[in-house]
């Protein structure tokens, strides 16, 4: 009786070192799969009679460093979307190193009109002033433009990252349902359990989530905002992209889709929102804020550009109320419509060769019938003392204080650029902390040099119990030949 | 079991990072180091453009402002070269005509009269320059010459003394002709003065000088008194022609101190403009120096920070590969 339980020992032991060497195997082919937790066999020994029992397999996870791994990566991705934008914000204002800033074109069309003033009879002279006034109204056209691309951009990238969460989601109920079915059996769900975390590591880059666990292998996902997006059942998110984002488009006015849970509409504003904390709520607060102060802020500089030129007495050829140089799309400005004015601007026609003006308008009063005296520079002077006056811009939310337009868009420079700065400041830390996490997560991944020890100690285990067979078959032997 | 092991993903990514961070800092000091401004000016201001913003608008403004001061100061120039030659013109006949009328002779009286006139018309030549397609005395309607050429003044001015029967008439009625808006005033084409220019940040210089002038329309009243001469004015009368000779050297005496005080009005001009233009040079220098200091990346910081990068990079490369090899795969 002995010597047979000592040979199904043995052959309990041959079966446990294959499966562990199995499992080496896999942990080996593996060492670089993402989500792959370290499988280790799981064994007992046997009550009744001798011999070692497999119990299942265990998968290394580490689950709090997983949950604030992932709760990292969700605020570098926040971080990330804020100072990406504020960067391209910064690059499209220009800063003063490059010539096509806006600060440039600013000094430029300044340089051009103390030239003309200094001879105003020349033609080509004027025509400098206008064609820097031209190129400053393209540069506002061309940042406004850069705003609500970025803003389109977002709704579009909102949308895909939607789609992403909900496809995410539903595939997590279906793996949750399956690793239940699994463990029921007594069958190895480590498999199903990787990409199952894989997926949560996708959801929650874009939202911030905690995993629960729930029986039979199951796990809820609920956000640090406190809504719950998988609970037995998957939460749906609802969004419908805008196609192309206009300066006036705001959630508030219909032109642009909120978010909803489940048919509920959510708030997506502020940093306490339900879904806040991760990069789709960054992309909301680009989309429908952050985006919206700079082309508040644009407009707002291209207003006090436009109401310096419209100053009754600077130009006496001009009927009060009528546009200055700068104009509204050829009208003059209209307080109600100051929302996108920036891409509206345009150099006044009477001024503008190619709308039928003339250039000596800019020297001899933009009203005037027909030329005057060609030395006359006192309305040269007069566009450029109105252009350096110190004035309180009318909106845009500056500090109170009297400046020139070149301060004011410098200023409007220096708001963008210091959030930008102490978002990468901000982006740069998040994404430190993420990565020291990510490294102690994988560093508790599969490593091939212990693999292979374990291999070692698997092939002598090995080893040990087939020579206990043959020895058990030698005195089996020695038994039957007596 | 709790094991002490180092994952083969922890262990590459921590490598890629290191790898990655110092390439990005070689880069960034690599460009410091050839362009000599920082990579990231927003960085180095901590955000704050205003003063750089408002160093280069200062910095394109004077750029403005050469132009002005050039422009300025070679329309002062020509003018006052035009003055000058005025001056010199007036003073050579004042003598000879005074020397003329004392001595009576009238060949030399009428000869004076031919020199006279040609003088005339150098100076109403030199007044109705235009000076790069801009007639300069001509006030704000530099598109004109001032006044009209020496012919036809001295034909107007031939019918403004008709039937003076003295030099006293022609002298008196000359005097009314060019102090008369409907006079001298009327036969100047130019425009009102032209408006102060602006030679520097906040300052400005006037050349308001037109051919309306008192310095230039008296010198110019001696002058065509002594061109009438030439025009057989007072014809027959020996006594009449030689006093007037006189009474035109006396008017272009008397004038000489009209003429050197607008040259010296235009000479203030033209020191002012000359000292706005050293100034804004000055000006240009310092601001220049000024944004340098604010974004100028340090040359030697640069280098040190890129050797240092180097260094490390290459420790780091011989750290992968050792890492690399020490794989116990190798020696099973």
């Amino acid at each position: 009786m002995s010597i047979s339980s000592a040979l199904s020992a043995a052959v309990m032991g041959l079966s446990a070192s294959s499966r562990a060497a199995e499992l080496v195997a896999a942990n080996v082919a593996n060492a670089s799969t993402e989500g792959y937790g370290r499988r280790e066999l799981a064994l007992q020994s046997r009550a009744i009679s001798p011999g070692v029992q497999v119990i299942g397999v265990a998968r290394y996870s580490n689950a709090v460093l997983v949950g604030d791994r992932r709760l990292a990566e969700a605020a570098a991705g926040e971080k990330d979307v804020r100072a990406d934008f504020l960067r391209q914000l910064e690059q499209a204002i220009g800063t003063p190193e490059g010539d096509g800033s806006l600060g440039a074109r600013i000094a430029a069309f300044d340089t051009a009109l103390i030239e003309a003033a200094s001879r105003p009879e020349s033609e080509a002279r004027l025509a400098t002033v206008a064609n820097a006034a031209q190129a400053l109204t393209r540069s506002f056209a061309d940042i406004s433009d850069r705003i609500q691309t970025a803003r389109t951009q977002t709704d579009r990238a909102i949308a895909r990252e939607v789609d992403e969460i909900n496809t995410a989601l539903a595939q997590v109920r279906e793996l949750n349902i399956q690793v239940q079915t699994y463990q029921g059996g007594r069958r190895d769900a480590s498999a199903l359990i990787d990409q199952r975390q894989v997926l949560i590591d996708k959801v929650a880059r874009m939202i911030p989530v905690r995993e629960v666990k729930r029986d039979g292998g199951q796990v809820a996902l609920y956000t640090t905002g406190g809504a719950v997006l998988l609970e037995g059942r998957a939460a749906t998110l609802g969004f419908v992209p805008a196609g192309t984002v206009a300066a006036q488009s705001t959630v508030a006015n219909g032109g642009l889709s909120g978010l909803s849970l489940d048919g509920k509409p959510i708030q997506t504003m502020g940093a306490s929102g339900p879904l806040a904390g991760g990069s789709l709520a960054a992309m909301f607060a680009v989309r429908d804020e952050m985006a919206v102060d700079a082309q508040t802020r644009l407009d707002a500089v291209a207003r006090d550009i436009v109401e310096r030129f419209e100053t009754p007495g600077i130009d006496p050829t001009l009927p009060p109320g009528s546009a200055g140089l700068f104009t509204d799309a050829g009208l003059p400005f209209d307080a109600t419509a100051e929302t996108g004015l920036a891409a509206r601007l345009q150099v006044n026609a009477a001024a503008d060769p190619a709308m039928g003006g003339a250039l000596w308008r800019l020297r001899d009063g933009l009203g005037a019938a027909a030329p005057g005296p060609v030395g006359q520079s006192s309305l040269l002077t007069a566009l450029r003392d109105v252009l350096t006056e110190p004035r309180s811009p009318a909106s845009g939310g500056f500090l109170p204080g009297n400046r020139s337009v070149s301060t004011l868009a410098g200023e409007m420079l220096s708001v963008v650029s210091s959030a930008r700065v102490s978002a990468e400041g901000e982006a740069s830390f998040s994404q430190a902390r993420f990565v020291a996490l990510q490294e102690m997560e994988l560093s508790e991944g599969v490593d091939t040099d212990q693999e292979l020890q374990s291999l070692l100690a698997i092939e002598q285990s090995y080893a040990a119990n087939a020579k206990v067979i043959q020895s058990v078959d030698e005195m089996m032997k020695l038994i039957l030949g007596l | 079991m709790v094991t002490t092991s180092i994952g083969d993903l922890g262990q590459t990514l921590s490598m890629k990072r290191q790898n990655a961070a110092l390439k990005l800092m070689m880069q960034e000091k690599g460009q410091e180091l050839t362009t000599g401004r920082v990579a990231d000016a927003g960085r180095a201001l901590r955000g704050d453009f205003a003063p750089l913003a408002a160093i280069d608008t200062s910095l394109a403004r004077l750029e403005g402002f050469r132009a002005a001061t050039t422009e300025a100061a070679t329309v002062a120039g020509v003018m006052q070269t035009v003055l000058t030659t005025m001056a010199d013109l007036s003073a050579d006949l004042a003598s000879g005509l005074l020397t003329a009328a004392g001595s009576g002779l009238q060949q030399q009286v009428t000869a004076l009269g031919q020199d006279a006139r040609q003088r005339l018309e150098t100076v109403l030549g030199a007044l109705n320059t235009q000076f790069a397609d801009k007639a300069l005395f001509s006030g704000i309607e530099t598109g004109v010459p001032p006044l009209p050429d020496a012919a036809a003044f001295l034909t107007t001015l031939e019918g403004v003394v008709a039937g003076a029967l003295s030099a006293v008439d022609v002298e008196t009625m000359l005097t009314t002709w060019f102090e008369d808006p409907a006079g001298y005033a009327s036969v100047y084409q130019g425009g009102v003065p032209r408006s102060e220019m602006e030679i520097g940040p906040g300052e400005r210089v006037s050349i308001q000088i037109t051919a309306l002038d008192p310095g230039i329309r008296d010198s110019l009243k001696g002058l065509a008194m002594a061109a009438l001469l030439d025009r057989g004015v007072l014809q027959g009368q020996a006594a009449g022609r030689s006093d007037l000779a006189r009474r035109a050297g006396m008017s272009l005496t008397d004038s000489a101190s009209a003429r050197t005080l607008l040259s010296a009005e235009l000479g203030i001009a033209e020191a002012r403009i000359d000292q706005a233009a050293t100034r804004n040079g000055a000006e240009t220098t310092a601001l220049q120096i000024a944004r340098t200091g604010l974004v100028a990346a340090d040359p030697y910081e640069a280098a040190t920070r890129l050797e240092q990068a180097e260094t490390q990079l290459q420790a780091l490369y011989s750290v992968t590969v050792r890492l690399s090899r020490l794989t116990l795969a190798d020696y099973l």
